[in-house]
């Protein structure tokens, strides 16, 4: 046993009986084992974490918007909400403007609130009954669709749902100045 | 083709030598775990660096953000929670595993000729590692953090001559604030930790220069074993004990969220870190110039004594048993410093009859108070604390900020008659009064408190007042730099920081009960609104419930911000805005907001993304290495019994 301890552990040249050698190899294969065990384990946290964060965490996408109870039925209103906006450990709170037309008190339509055809601000024209958008002289019907004017496709309709009375809007961006609505 | 490439690059750089002389050693005695507590010691160090790494990529030094950064990592990123609370509880490890290390080595005479130099090298580890300790403490700048510095500076503070150049030096200025997190987080990420892996490599390499040092006993040492692979596989069982207990106190024993470093709170318990608690507790003995002189003295004579002792102890004998008094010395410090430990981390300071957490003020009280009815000042006083007067109303500073100060009522010029009309019903000097009336307290009540208000004086003394006293406390107030920031009462902060919820109840205690009831339960009268009570808060109203702590706290926080008006004609009780005013902190607020999802059965510091969910995380681990453990367990036991039934073995 000394005369194997006392040389190199040669593997070519082995000097000690098959038993020994046999228990090296043993011990060598698990210290092998149980050095990439903890490899593993501790690698499994560094890169979770850091490929983990690099994809956006599910969240609450309908922000609340505000109660519905005061709001006029069937003519749009232009409902403001702030909105928490989150860049890793900073949050913002950004104001969001929508055009909301109540139908009853368990259905609302929500506009996006800017033009399809060049990302202008329109607003709704009480007198005629219509929005008009003050850049291009784009003009659409209540229910979004165009009357005239250089507009691709009618007004962006956000994802909206009514929950005991409360209104929850999805943002969502658009492309502008094409035909088809697709999501920035 | 591999071993061609392998033999080119040997012929360069030879590989195999070097590694052969890093794990090609004779240990007199034979491989053993005692021998694993150094190896254990580097094991914890990879861990820390490992960890440390990943918090850097998510940690940021500055004392607005630290606190956010963090609980962001620790609820909101994958596997956040493990990286934290491991290096948290690694640096515990650490330095339990080098106390290890170092009395192993005394026991054994380690330190004898010729390994002296290893052995002064090993106390500058150590120290090394306390030091890491220290200033990885206030990184996350939180309550427990800012509060350790702050008494451990002021210790390095109390040096005679270069006292004060010391802390200054420390802390980047008089006061803690930005630039101490700077130093702190330099030293701890670059300085320090770059020395501890340099001497640890010094270390380890004067190691196997000097050689293993064996058992004392000349018979044992004799027989000799290889480091390679068998002590090597004793070091590694080690390590992977010492990881899946970390891992388990990392899953079942996070540290707790303490809130925000807020200069201004004079609630919590300032204490540094365990391993400094003997010195801390051993401080409170003396006082005057002997205070300095155990601050100071202590850990130097520690020190020296330490770094001396191969010097002072140069007999060659090793055996423990014939060592009587080197055993006994070491025995008696170290029981003495253990001692001193649990004494300071049991202690509560503070909490002696003057600062004693007053008992919560109750609207029931208003109804007793009849009853106990001392007139006079002192009931006056009494009373103010009971209905929470302090809620809006400061005295000299300390107080809400909601109602007028009023230390200076009889300067101003108001009689006993007037305070007592305004108590009753405050719309009688103005209508627009937002004060709510006190009709309800008998005549001599009413007296009591007008008598209390009119003792006052502007700018005096200030009476101990129900309020905390923030110039009382230990951080000046003008000069310290709040966790609030400049912007603080514009936006609210209170959202992102979370807060600790048993911090939260002492302050709801001070501020919130005479309205909300004991535990938010409401059914405190409001005469003249459409409800008639209080709204509860527990449970809350539902539509400002939810599960998510996140939203939640967006909910409620701008009523606690900006106060709210119930709906009615003339509610006498309104919300006040105890952000707006300045009455409460941001991280107060955080606290209130903490305690308020506690009533509601909502964890604030809820893990949001744990990757893998700390227990089955920690299952997952057991599982894999206990079972991989009984599996070599076995196999070795079957090839023992093997080797032997035959009779072919030595």
């Amino acid at each position: 046993m000394d005369a194997e301890t006392q040389v190199p552990p040669e593997p070519e040249a082995p000097r000690a009986g098959n038993g020994d050698r046999g228990r090296r190899r043993f011990l060598e294969l698990a210290v092998g084992l149980f050095t990439s065990l903890i490899g593993i384990a501790m690698a499994v946290p560094f890169l979770g974490s850091i490929v983990g964060s690099s994809y956006r965490a599910r969240k609450e996408l309908f922000a609340r918007a505000g109660s519905l109870a005061g709001v006029p039925t069937g003519r749009p209103v232009d409902v403001a909400y702030e909105e928490m906006a989150a860049d890793g450990f900073l949050r913002s709170q950004t104001v969001r403007h929508v055009w909301v037309i109540k139908r009853s008190a368990t259905e609302a339509t929500v506009f996006s609130p800017v033009c399809p055809h060049l990302g202008c601000r329109y607003d709704w024209d009480a007198r005629d009954s219509l929005f008009k958008c003050p850049c291009h002289a784009s003009v659409f019907r209540m229910d979004g669709t165009v009357v005239s004017g250089p507009a691709p496709r009618a007004l962006d309709t956000l994802p909206a749902e009514i929950r005991g009375g409360v209104l929850y809007v999805e943002w969502r961006q658009f492309e502008v100045g094409v035909p088809e609505k697709k999501q920035v | 083709m591999a071993q061609g490439l392998w033999k080119w690059i040997e012929d360069r750089w030879p590989v195999t030598p070097v590694v052969r002389a890093v794990l090609v050693e004779d240990i007199p005695g034979a491989a053993s775990t005692w021998y694993s507590t150094g190896s254990s010691v580097l094991f914890v160090f990879i861990l820390q660096a490992v960890t440390g790494i990943c918090e850097l990529f998510f940690y940021v030094p500055t004392v607005d953000h630290a606190y956010v950064s963090l609980s962001f990592l620790r609820t909101s990123v994958p596997f956040g929670w493990l990286i934290h609370n491991l290096h948290y509880w690694g640096a515990t490890a650490m330095v339990v595993l080098v106390l290890l290390h170092v009395t192993q080595n005394y026991v054994w005479g380690a330190y004898k000729n010729p390994r002296q130099l290893t052995w002064v090298l090993g106390v500058f580890l150590f120290l090394l590692t306390l030091a890491m300790m220290f200033t990885g403490s206030p990184l996350p700048w939180d309550e427990k953090g800012y509060w350790a510095v702050e008494v451990g500076t002021g210790i390095a503070g109390m040096t005679p001559l270069a006292g004060d150049f010391a802390k200054r030096l420390l802390q980047g200025g008089p006061t803690m604030g930005q630039l101490t997190l700077t130093r702190f987080f330099i030293l701890h990420v670059a300085i320090l930790s770059g020395a501890l892996a340099t001497f640890i490599l010094i270390h380890l390499v004067a190691f196997r220069r000097g050689g293993s040092t064996g058992p004392w006993s000349e018979t044992k040492r004799r027989r000799t074993g290889p480091f390679w692979p068998d002590q090597v596989w004793m070091d590694l069982v080690v390590a992977c004990g010492v990881f899946v207990i970390l891992v388990a106190l990392s899953a079942f024993r996070p540290p707790a969220f303490t809130g925000a470093a807020d200069p201004m709170d004079s609630l919590f318990t300032p204490k540094p870190e365990w391993p400094f608690l003997f010195l801390y507790q051993s401080l409170k003995l003396f006082s005057g110039p002997a205070e300095v002189a155990v601050a100071l003295g202590l850990p130097l004579v520690l020190t020296v004594l330490l770094l001396a002792w191969p010097f002072i102890d140069r007999k060659p004998e090793r055996n423990p048993a014939r060592r009587p008094g080197a055993m006994g010395a070491y025995v008696l410090i170290f029981a003495a410093i253990v001692v001193l430990s649990i004494l300071g981390g049991l202690s509560r300071p503070g909490a002696g009859p003057a600062q004693a957490p007053r008992a919560p003020a109750s609207a029931l009280a208003m109804k007793t108070a009849a009853q106990n009815g001392p007139a006079g000042v002192e009931g006056g006083e009494a009373l103010y604390r009971r209905l929470g007067c302090s809620t809006c109303h400061s005295i000299n500073g300390a107080g809400g900020k909601i109602g007028p100060d009023l230390a200076s009522e009889k300067a101003k010029g108001r009689s006993a008659d007037w305070l007592m009309a305004q108590i009753r019903d405050p719309h009688s000097h103005d209508p627009e009064s937002e004060m709510p009336s006190f009709g309800q307290l008998a005549q001599a009540e009413t007296e009591a408190l007008a008598e209390y208000l009119l003792s006052l004086t502007g700018r005096g003394p200030a009476p101990a007042g129900p309020g905390k006293e923030p110039e009382a406390g230990p951080a000046p107030a003008e000069a310290a730099p709040s966790a609030d920031g400049p912007e603080a009462g514009k936006t609210s902060r209170a959202i992102e920081l979370i807060g600790n919820a048993r911090h939260g109840s002492r302050i709801f205690a001070d501020t919130c009960i005479p309205c909300h009831g004991p535990q938010g339960r409401g059914g405190v009268p409001n005469p003249g609104s459409n409800d008639g009570v209080v709204p509860a808060l527990a449970p809350i109203d539902r539509e400002l419930f939810d599960r998510d702590p996140d939203a939640f706290v967006g909910k409620i926080d701008p009523l606690i911000q900006h106060g709210s008006r119930p709906a009615g004609p003339d509610p006498s009780r309104v919300m006040p805005d105890f952000g707006d005013s300045g009455t409460l902190s941001q991280a107060q607020i955080s606290h209130l907001e903490a305690y308020v999802l506690d009533l509601n059965g909502v964890a604030r510091a809820k893990i949001v993304r744990p990757g893998i969910r700390p227990s089955v995380f920690f299952i997952i681990v057991a599982a894999v290495f206990g079972g991989f453990g009984v599996l070599m367990a076995t196999f070795g036991a079957w090839r023992r019994r093997r080797r032997k039934s035959p009779g072919t073995g030595p």
